[in-house]
């Protein structure tokens, strides 16, 4: 329940952030062949943190242990979820509107490395799954 | 506070998120259903004569075209160049070349230093009748990434030259800033109008009623709101 909770919770608002789904005049779902690399980005990020967030959620809850590794999970999701949607979109125009050419120059690498930075985030994000999934195994045996 | 309660209190804002964002979905998709719903919608809205078209592009199509689509973008804009490049030309068949309507650009140039440059371009290249093929030429070679130089001075005048223009006049027009208070107008207008994002598409029709969306939607998004107003 909670991996459901957590994949829509990024996957929805990122594929609106993201212009892959549109609510407004109609809900509407349009993926551009160009950019499905993107697509397939954020929704392996929304899959990984769904599948992450919930173990370590599991490991401080059962196990007691400590909230490093969910930590972890949480700035790989914020990684990626601040990658590329901050260019055209409603947010980069009120930061940049608000803050200026600092605003300018931080949209504008978010923009220009979208795809380095999603990669990134996944990666750590992989890399929190596969230690989370060794120290589970080694507590569960010692408990 | 112990982990138990850390992970409680993350546990109900990442619920109460979900349910705000769920219910704006499931309205938007109830009334996507119920089409009379929306077209009451539409005929409420009221007419928008505080559009100020007259400092946007020319007029692309016929000036009597029943309805007016008022596109407001950047030109270093990532989303207006997916639009560009897999919309914009299935609605100038369908709709522009067969005088159902016309379009009109707006600037909007907030994501970097080039985008005024570049629009203050395209009213250059309108001095020489060169407007839409130089605004073709931008979207053409932008390459996504703001303030990368593609859109500098000197590609400026390159995209002129391909255009054969009279680049000396191209660089006067440029060095006098002559159109920056016009760029500045566009912005201010679609400030005015509420625009925060780019594309922005306001659909105007011949009563005046107007219907406004944002993003790079898809032709269908164009088709299903232009025809109710035809």
């Amino acid at each position: 329940m909670l991996a459901v909770t957590i994949f829509v919770c990024m996957f929805i608002p990122l594929s609106i952030l993201s212009e892959f789904l549109f609510i407004e005049p109609f809900v509407i779902f349009h993926v551009v062949e160009d950019r499905i690399a993107s697509f397939v980005l954020i929704t392996s990020i929304s899959l990984m943190s769904a599948i992450v967030i919930p173990m370590n959620i599991y490991r401080i809850i059962t196990l007691q242990k400590s909230t490093t590794k969910i930590g972890g999970s949480i700035v790989g999701s914020i990684i990626g979820a601040s990658a590329g949607i901050c260019s055209c979109g409603p947010i980069g125009f009120s930061i940049i509107s608000t803050f200026g050419t600092v605003a300018g120059t931080t949209t504008a690498f978010l923009t220009n490395y979208e795809i380095p930075l999603r990669l990134v985030s996944l990666g750590l994000l992989c890399l929190v799954y596969y230690t989370t999934i060794r120290s589970i195994s080694v507590e569960c045996k010692t408990q | 506070m112990n982990k138990r309660a850390i992970v409680s209190i993350t546990f109900v804002v990442l619920v109460v998120v979900v349910a705000i964002s769920f219910s704006s979905y499931q309205s938007n998709l109830l009334e996507m259903h119920d089409k009379t719903k929306y077209l009451e919608k539409i005929a409420a809205k009221t007419a928008s004569p505080l559009i100020n078209l007259e400092n946007g592009s020319p007029v692309l199509g016929s000036h009597v075209a029943p309805i007016t689509i008022v596109e407001f973008g950047d030109y270093q804009c990532e989303a207006c160049y997916y639009w560009f490049h897999n919309t914009r030309s299935t609605l100038i068949d369908n709709y522009i070349e067969t005088g159902k309507a016309k379009l009109v650009f707006v600037d909007l140039p907030f994501l970097g230093r080039d985008s005024p440059r570049a629009a203050q371009a395209s009213y250059c290249a309108e001095d020489q009748e060169k407007y839409w093929e130089y605004h073709t030429m931008l979207y053409t070679f932008q390459d996504g990434h703001p303030d990368s130089g593609w859109a500098d001075r000197d590609r400026l005048n390159s995209f002129a030259f391909s255009l054969d223009m009279n680049v000396d006049e191209f660089n006067d027009c440029m060095d006098s800033s002559k159109y920056a208070k016009r760029v500045k107008a566009n912005y201010d207008e679609a400030v005015k109008n509420d625009v925060q994002q780019t594309p922005t598409f306001i659909i105007i029709s011949q009563d005046g009623t107007t219907e406004k969306f944002a993003g790079a939607q898809p032709y269908s998004v164009f088709a299903a709101t232009i025809e109710p107003m035809l």
